[in-house]
């Protein structure tokens, strides 16, 4: 299950008057990372990635200093792009200078994406790291980065903030409520109707509850059918959005000159989380740099990075025991009781889950 | 002469309701973008966000890319579509059916897969599947309906057999007939084609997305949902912008037309 | 000697189209009724699920309202546009409605929203002196919504392609009329009307089409959830959730199918009113 992704500005107006995000901590020297491999990798001199917004997971600070540590161009296509359009991608471009070398997709089509034989198996430095529910065991894919859905709402429309779930039905929310896409084919709005599941009396195996809270939420007048995004969150049509929390969060951050964000992970419920895959194209036009990617992407640096968009790194509870992340980073994010025994679903939960909503949601939530 | 046909002429009350009306429902959407655009937060307005848009390098090379594309197919659409056309109304009434579900075919089949189709069958050479200019060949489809059905009524409106006769009986070529009288007189045809062309391919994002290409849509759709301000700016900006170099062209190519016309 | 030239032309278009048109949509038919083991049925009884058929109906009233919509109203303003009086007008509305007619996706979805939205500034503006838009039942976000959206590119679309049938049409005849005692009604149901038929037939139906095939409005607007067959294509095609190929194809087939129908329909209708086209 994977995330619609979001547009996002070129390097070039990033660097104007938007805010960059924090790089998280501050590392002197480049990570210790294989000295063939980075050589190898400064031979091919480029590498392609696709769908990585730079606002999305502070990707865009990972990209910057990957060139600026190897000297490598990196080019970035269709920021916004999906996970199928990512595999598309491969498949129509294989081994072109164009061609994605990796790609960032969802656990579903990581497994789609293995099968028809699209990926290089690789394992990286830190796989032992790595939680074994989230990567493939021959190395095809490995998850990278996760977060848990959550309430972002803009406090110049919004007075008070909705705190739970039983919250967004309050009259005072009309015509205000919108979700990152719809649940037939955008994942952060699967994760939303999953956490409202979990928050109604369903459960992993059960999402049925979640349409029917938002078959509610529509019938009262609360739920608006239009697409919620940086933009329709900060110009106020869209007031108060249910999406990824690093994703509100990195909204937040960007936009602090020009409207108050606030977001708050629902409480009195369990968090639903959801995480992506990485993994390299089985005909990748550049497989040092591809590699090296991945080495850089699953380093103590690169995991780190994530934090700083707001985003938890796969390696969290190593990098946490291992005492390397900062308390000043812990304070940004989300209260660590949401994450603490983040649990996800299954693939077989959510293929279930998918063709529950595809058949009820159609049915049930009347715009 | 009856007075009826003089008083046709003018506005009348009707025709300023409808002029009124349709400025009204055109505007306003466009006023509130522009308001938006113009937005910097709170109560502040400004044109930061235009600011930020004309220093980006980004956004010129996919003008300059989208605007190459759009010459690109206008060429390509005159000079296969409309002697095919001209030689079908003339030679082969029967095979209009067959234009006309190819000129349809466009809308229904979506781009998306199209585009899967395209890739499976055109392996081709690097030299064209590499370069942003392979984009002509879907580009000129998703025009063709626009202006196969702009170019049909075009047609219908002129005789084209007594047109052709006429200029054969005085022993011109079809060359020189096409090219002296056909198309002169498919003019508003023609430039409407030129113009829908145009705001085809400014307007075309998923062949551009999908193939990788930065183009001037992909581009807007980049910073369509992200940086709201920037977006509307870059809506309002390129709209007005798009809008005045095609009315330079009308003006223009009237003014030509009435030169030579006066002879 | 022009036939060989001609046929040369008309062979060369044709092949152009087949090779990069007709190909890949015949290989969509290809797709639609295969699987793993060979042919199958089961990606189009797929199509009966209450989401697929509910898709096609909406797209089909909307599309239907979109056309007759812009037809009517794209009409009146180009035959307003032509009276000599409206002249200095002509050049900028002509150009505003090139730019217009392709004019979609999220800025328009977002412009409208901004104006006419739960939120929008002319809602709050007509809640104020006491007009509830959403209370008296309209709402941006539904087939009535989408076709007021969608008229934003459909009449600009409908100027640009129906002015010159407007333009062909001869003073002459109206003077003659005129003799004739013919009154301005009798003129335009008897003369008028009867010669624009087919233009006005070939604009409707590409404007049907054009709105049939929408889709980033649809989706900037709704996000899918008012079921279209365009939305439903790409959500199971590129979405993030499910990928079906098959299931997409049978769609588009779906969509051939419906456009097929039009064309024969339109070419019915064409015949009979084509008895009325000028010929000298």
């Amino acid at each position: 299950m994977s995330v619609a992704r979001r547009s996002v500005l070129q390097a070039g107006l990033a660097a104007g008057a938007f805010s960059m995000f924090g790089r998280g901590p501050a590392f002197a020297a480049a990570p210790a990372l294989d000295a063939k491999l980075i050589a190898a990798a400064k031979k091919e001199g480029a590498i392609n990635v696709i769908a990585l917004p730079r606002d999305w997971a502070n990707w865009g600070a990972t990209m910057d200093r990957f060139q600026e540590l190897y000297g490598v161009k990196l080019d970035s296509a269709n920021p916004d792009g999906s996970s199928a359009e990512e595999l598309q991608a491969i498949r129509t471009l294989k081994s072109q200078s164009r061609a994605p070398d990796v790609v960032d997709v969802g656990p579903a089509f990581a497994v789609s994406g293995t099968k028809e034989k699209l990926f290089m198996p690789y394992k990286v430095a830190t796989w032992a790291d790595i939680p074994a529910d989230t990567k493939d065991k021959d190395g095809h894919y490995c998850g990278d980065y996760y977060g848990v859905t959550a309430f972002a709402a803009n406090k110049a429309v919004v007075k008070n903030m909705p705190q739970t779930w039983a919250d967004l039905k309050k009259p005072e929310y009309k015509g205000m409520i919108a979700l990152n896409g719809n649940p037939l084919s955008a994942g952060s709005a699967i994760g939303a109707v999953f956490a409202a599941a979990l928050a109604n009396g369903g459960s992993f195996d059960n999402v049925l509850p979640g349409v029917e809270f938002f078959a509610e939420l529509a019938k009262i007048g609360n739920f608006s059918p239009s697409k919620a995004g940086a933009a329709s969150l900060v110009a106020g049509q869209t007031p108060i959005t249910i999406d990824w929390d690093y994703l509100s969060l990195g909204y937040k951050q960007a936009n602090a000159g020009k409207a108050e964000i606030e977001v708050a992970v629902p409480a009195g419920a369990q968090p639903f989380g959801n995480y992506y895959c990485m993994a390299i194209s089985a005909h990748a036009p550049h497989p040092a740099n591809a590699k090296l990617w991945m080495e850089y992407v699953y380093s103590d640096e690169g995991q780190l990075a994530f934090l700083g968009g707001f985003a938890h790194p796969i390696r969290f509870n190593a990098l946490v025991a291992a005492g390397k992340v900062p308390d000043a980073v812990l304070k940004t994010l989300p209260p660590a009781a949401a994450y603490k025994d983040i649990k996800f679903a299954s693939l077989a939960q959510s293929d279930a889950a998918k063709k529950v909503i595809a058949d009820a949601w159609p049915r049930l939530v009347k715009v | 002469m009856d007075r009826q046909i003089v008083n046709n002429d003018r506005l009348g009350i009707g025709g300023v309701a409808v002029l009124g009306l349709a400025g009204m429902f055109f505007a306003v959407p466009m006023l509130m973008t522009a308001a938006f655009s113009l937005w910097e937060g709170g109560t502040h307005y400004g044109f930061a966000a235009f600011r930020i848009l004309l220093q980006s390098p980004q956004l010129l090379e996919a003008m300059a890319l989208s605007i190459e594309l759009s010459l690109a197919t206008v060429a390509a659409l005159v000079l296969l579509l409309v002697p095919a056309m001209i030689f079908m109304h003339l030679y082969a009434p029967k095979l209009k059916p067959a234009f006309d579900f190819i000129a349809s075919l466009p809308f229904v089949v979506p781009a998306i897969a199209l585009v899967a189709g395209l890739s499976n069958l055109v392996t081709g050479p690097e030299w064209l599947i590499g370069t942003p200019f392979y984009l002509v060949i879907p580009y000129f489809f998703l025009a063709l309906p626009f202006v196969y059905r702009s170019l049909d009524i075009g047609i219908a409106a002129i005789d084209l057999p007594v047109l052709t006769e006429a200029g054969q009986s005085l022993g011109a070529g079809m060359g020189q007939i096409i090219v002296m009288v056909v198309l002169p007189s498919l003019r508003a045809s023609l430039v409407g084609s030129a113009l829908l062309t145009l705001a085809v391919v400014f307007g075309e994002f998923t062949f551009a997305n999908v193939l990788l290409f930065h183009t001037y849509a992909v581009f807007l759709n980049q910073i369509g949902q992200h940086e709201a301000n920037a977006a509307a700016a870059l809506s309002v900006a390129s709209f007005l912008l798009t809008w005045g170099a095609m009315l330079g062209v009308l003006l223009l190519g009237r003014a030509k037309a009435a030169k030579t016309e006066g002879r | 000697m022009k036939a060989p030239i001609a046929w040369l032309w008309i062979g060369a278009f044709l092949a152009f189209s087949a090779a990069f048109m007709v190909a890949p949509a015949a290989m969509l038919a290809v797709q639609a009724f295969s699987d793993d083991d060979g042919f199958t049925l089961q990606y189009f009884a797929e199509l009966g699920q209450y989401r697929y058929t509910t898709a096609f109906q909406h797209s089909l009233i909307l599309s239907v309202a979109s056309a007759t919509v812009g037809v009517v109203a794209g009409g009146l303003l180009a035959y307003v546009l032509q009276k000599p009086a409206a002249g200095r007008f002509r050049a900028l509305v002509t150009s505003f409605s090139a730019v217009a007619a392709n004019f979609g996706g999220v800025p328009l979805a977002f412009s409208f929203i901004a104006t006419l939205g739960t939120l929008g500034l002319l809602t709050t503006l007509l809640k104020s002196i006491g007009v509830d838009l959403y209370g008296l039942g309209f709402s941006l976000f539904s087939i009535t919504g989408l076709t007021l959206v969608y008229a934003y590119f459909q009449i600009p679309l409908m100027v640009i392609v129906f002015t010159p049938a407007i333009e062909g049409m001869r003073p002459a005849w109206r003077e003659a009329a005129a003799t004739m005692g013919a009154s301005n009604w009798q003129y335009w149901r008897l003369v008028g009307l009867p010669v624009l038929a087919p233009s006005l037939l070939a604009s409707w139906i590409l404007l049907f089409g054009n709105a049939f095939s929408a889709y980033a409005t649809a989706y900037a607007l709704t996000s899918g959830n008012i079921m279209l067959v365009t939305t439903e294509i790409s959500a199971v095609l590129s979405g993030n959730v499910t990928s079906e190929p098959q299931v997409g194809a049978a769609l588009s087939l779906g969509m051939i199918v419906v456009m097929v129908l039009v064309l024969i329909a339109s070419q019915m209708i064409g015949r009979r009113a084509a008895r009325w086209t000028v010929k000298s």
